[in-house]
C-alpha cells in the first residue's frame, strides 16, 4: 500500500514540528512519531500494529531539523514494506539510526554554520544599504531555498529510500557551505564597514573607532575571548576613547 | 498595551526559533524590526536589527550545544529601546541602544539557562507520552509534542516585556540625569558596531577568515570614504 500525496504533505507540514518537545532523554523523538503519524494511520489499519509501529518512532532520535525531512520520508518509505509484509520492523530503526548521524553533519554544517549565517549577514547588509525592501527580500529568498530544499530531501527520501544518501551527496553541499562561510565572512565587513559610516554624533571619528573595535574584536575573539564580556567591554572602551578624545583641542 | 504586544511577539518567536518552522523570523534581523514596527518605531527598530545580528551571528543550535538565547536578548533590547526613546522623545539614538543593550542584553544568557531548564522538562512530556501509549491513547499520546511549545512561549512572554520595562525606566532616567553623557555612548554603539561585525565574521569560521575580513573591511570603509559617508 502507497500513502496518497495528501498524506505526505500532512506529514511535511508536521515535520516543521520535529524539535517542539526537544527533550534530552529522546531529543527529537515525540517530534519524529508526530510527523509519522498520518501516514502510519493510513498504513495500519489495526490499532495495535499502529501502537508498535509509534513505538518504534518514539526512540532517541537526532538530526538537525531540515536535513530529518529526509529521514522522515524515508522512514514512510520502509514503513510502508513493513507494513506489505516485505521487510522486518527493525529496517526502519536501522535506516533512522544509520542515517541521523550523517546528515546530522551536513546539515549542521551547511545550513546553520552556512547558509543561515550567510543570509543573516546578506539581510543586515541590505538593511543597512537599502531599508526594509532588502530585509524582505532577503528573508523571503531565504524561506524559498529552505523550505524547496527540506521538500526535496522529503520527497527524495521517500521515492528513493536508502539511495537518498546518493542524492543528498550529489547535491555537494559541503563544497557550497565552504563558498557561502567566505562569503558571509565578505558580507560581515562590508556590515562593519557600512555600520562605521553612519556613527554618531562625529561620524569620522566614530568610524575610527568602530574599525578599531572590529579589528581588536577579531584579536580578542580569535584569541577565545567570550562574546558577551568583549561586547561590553568594546562598548565600554568607546565610551572612554571618546571622552578621552573630547580633552583634545578640536575633539569631537 | 505595548508590553502584551511585545510579550506576543517574543513568545511567539521563541516558538519558531526551535520548535516549529526556522525561518529566520526569530533571527534579530527580523526581529528587531518587526519589534519596532508593532511599537510604532520601525527606523528604531532597523538601527538595531544589523548590528544585533551580526552579533549573535554564530548563535546556532549545533547538536545538543545550547547557544544564548539571541531571540529574547534582541527582543528585550529592541523593545527597551524603543519605549526608553518614545519616554526620552528621541526614538532610538545610538545613545539609547547603547545604554539599553548593556542593561539587558545578559537576558540572552538567562535565556539558555531557561532552555536547559525547558528541555529537563520536556523529558517528563516524552515519559507522558509513552505512559498514553502503552494505554493505547495513540491521540492524546501524540500531541504531547505540541505541549512542548507551550513553555518556551511562556518564557519568553514573561522575561521579554519584564526587561523591556526595566530599560524604559531606567535608561530614560540616566540620559536626563547625565545629559552630557550621550555623545560618549554613541561611540560606545560605534565601538560595539565594529566589534558585532568581527564577531559575525568570526562565526563563519572560514579557513581564509582573517585575509578576507581585513581585505573586505578595508576596501568598503575606504569605498565608503571616497562616496563620501564619512565626513
Amino acid at each position: 500500500m502507497r500513502v496518497p500525496a495528501l498524506t505526505l504533505a500532512r506529514v511535511f507540514w508536521r515535520c516543521l514540528f520535529l524539535q517542539a518537545a526537544w527533550n534530552r532523554r529522546g531529543m527529537q523523538n515525540l517530534g519524529f512519531a508526530y510527523a509519522m503519524a498520518p501516514a502510519l494511520r493510513r498504513l495500519y489499519a489495526d490499532p495495535e500494529r499502529r501502537r508498535e509501529a509509534l513505538r518504534r518512532h518514539l526512540s532517541t532520535f537526532n538530526c538537525h531539523p531540515y536535513t530529518a525531512a529526509a529521514i522522515v520520508g524515508g522512514a514512510i518509505h520502509h514503513e510502508e514494506r513493513v507494513a506489505a509484509g516485505e521487510e522486518a520492523a527493525s529496517a526502519t530503526a536501522e535506516y533512522k539510526q544509520v542515517l541521523q548521524g550523517p546528515l546530522a553533519a551536513v546539515g549542521d554544517g551547511f545550513f546553520w554554520a552556512g547558509l543561515r549565517p550567510f543570509f543573516g549577514a546578506l539581510a543586515a547588509v541590505g538593511t543597512l544599504a537599502a531599508g526594509w525592501p532588502a530585509l524582505v527580500a532577503a528573508l523571503a529568498v531565504y524561506n524559498g531555498l529552505q523550505l524547496w530544499l527540506r521538500w526535496s530531501f522529503f520527497w527524495a527520501g521517500y521515492a528513493s529510500g536508502d539511495a537518498v544518501v546518493e542524492r543528498v551527496a550529489a547535491l555537494s553541499l559541503p563544497r557550497w557551505a565552504s563558498r557561502l562561510r567566505d562569503g558571509g565572512t565578505v558580507l560581515a565587513a562590508l556590515g562593519g564597514a557600512l555600520l562605521a559610516s553612519r556613527a554618531g554624533p562625529s561620524p569620522g571619528t566614530a568610524a575610527v573607532v568602530a574599525l578599531a573595535a572590529a579589528l581588536a574584536g577579531w584579536w580578542a575573539l580569535s584569541r577565545g575571548a567570550r562574546l558577551l564580556p568583549s561586547a561590553y567591554a568594546a562598548m565600554l572602551l568607546g565610551v572612554l576613547a571618546a571622552l578621552a578624545l573630547s580633552r583634545l583641542p578640536g575633539g569631537p | 498595551m505595548d508590553y502584551l504586544l511585545l510579550a506576543l511577539l517574543a513568545g511567539l518567536a521563541a516558538v519558531e526559533r526551535k520548535g516549529f518552522l526556522q525561518a529566520m523570523l526569530s533571527r534579530p534581523i527580523a526581529l528587531a524590526p518587526l519589534t519596532g514596527l508593532a511599537l510604532g518605531d520601525l527606523p528604531g527598530g532597523l538601527l538595531l536589527g544589523p548590528p544585533l545580528e551580526l552579533l549573535w551571528l554564530g548563535a546556532v543550535n549545533l547538536g545538543a550545544a545550547l547557544p544564548p538565547h539571541e531571540t529574547l536578548g534582541a527582543a528585550a533590547v529592541a523593545g527597551g529601546a524603543v519605549l526608553a526613546g518614545r519616554a526620552l522623545g528621541s526614538g532610538v539614538t545610538p545613545a539609547v541602544a547603547c545604554l539599553t543593550l548593556a542593561l539587558v542584553a545578559t537576558l540572552a544568557v538567562l535565556g539558555r539557562s531557561t532552555d536547559r531548564l525547558i528541555e529537563e522538562w520536556n523529558v517528563r512530556l516524552a515519559a507522558r507520552a509513552e505512559d498514553l501509549l502503552e494505554k493505547g491513547q495513540l491521540q492524546a499520546a501524540l500531541r504531547v509534542n505540541l505541549r512542548g511549545l507551550l513553555l518556551p512561549f511562556a518564557a519568553s512572554f514573561a522575561l521579554a516585556p519584564f526587561a523591556a520595562a526595566l530599560a524604559a525606566l531606567l535608561v530614560p532616567a540616566a540620559l536626563r540625569r547625565f545629559p552630557g553623557a550621550a555623545p560618549p555612548l554613541a561611540f560606545g554603539w560605534a565601538a560595539l558596531s565594529g566589534f558585532a561585525a568581527a564577531a559575525g565574521a568570526r562565526a563563519f569560521r572560514s579557513q581564509r577568515g582573517l585575509p578576507l575580513f581585513l581585505t573586505a573591511l578595508a576596501l568598503s570603509a575606504a569605498g565608503a570614504r571616497m562616496l563620501g559617508m564619512w565626513r
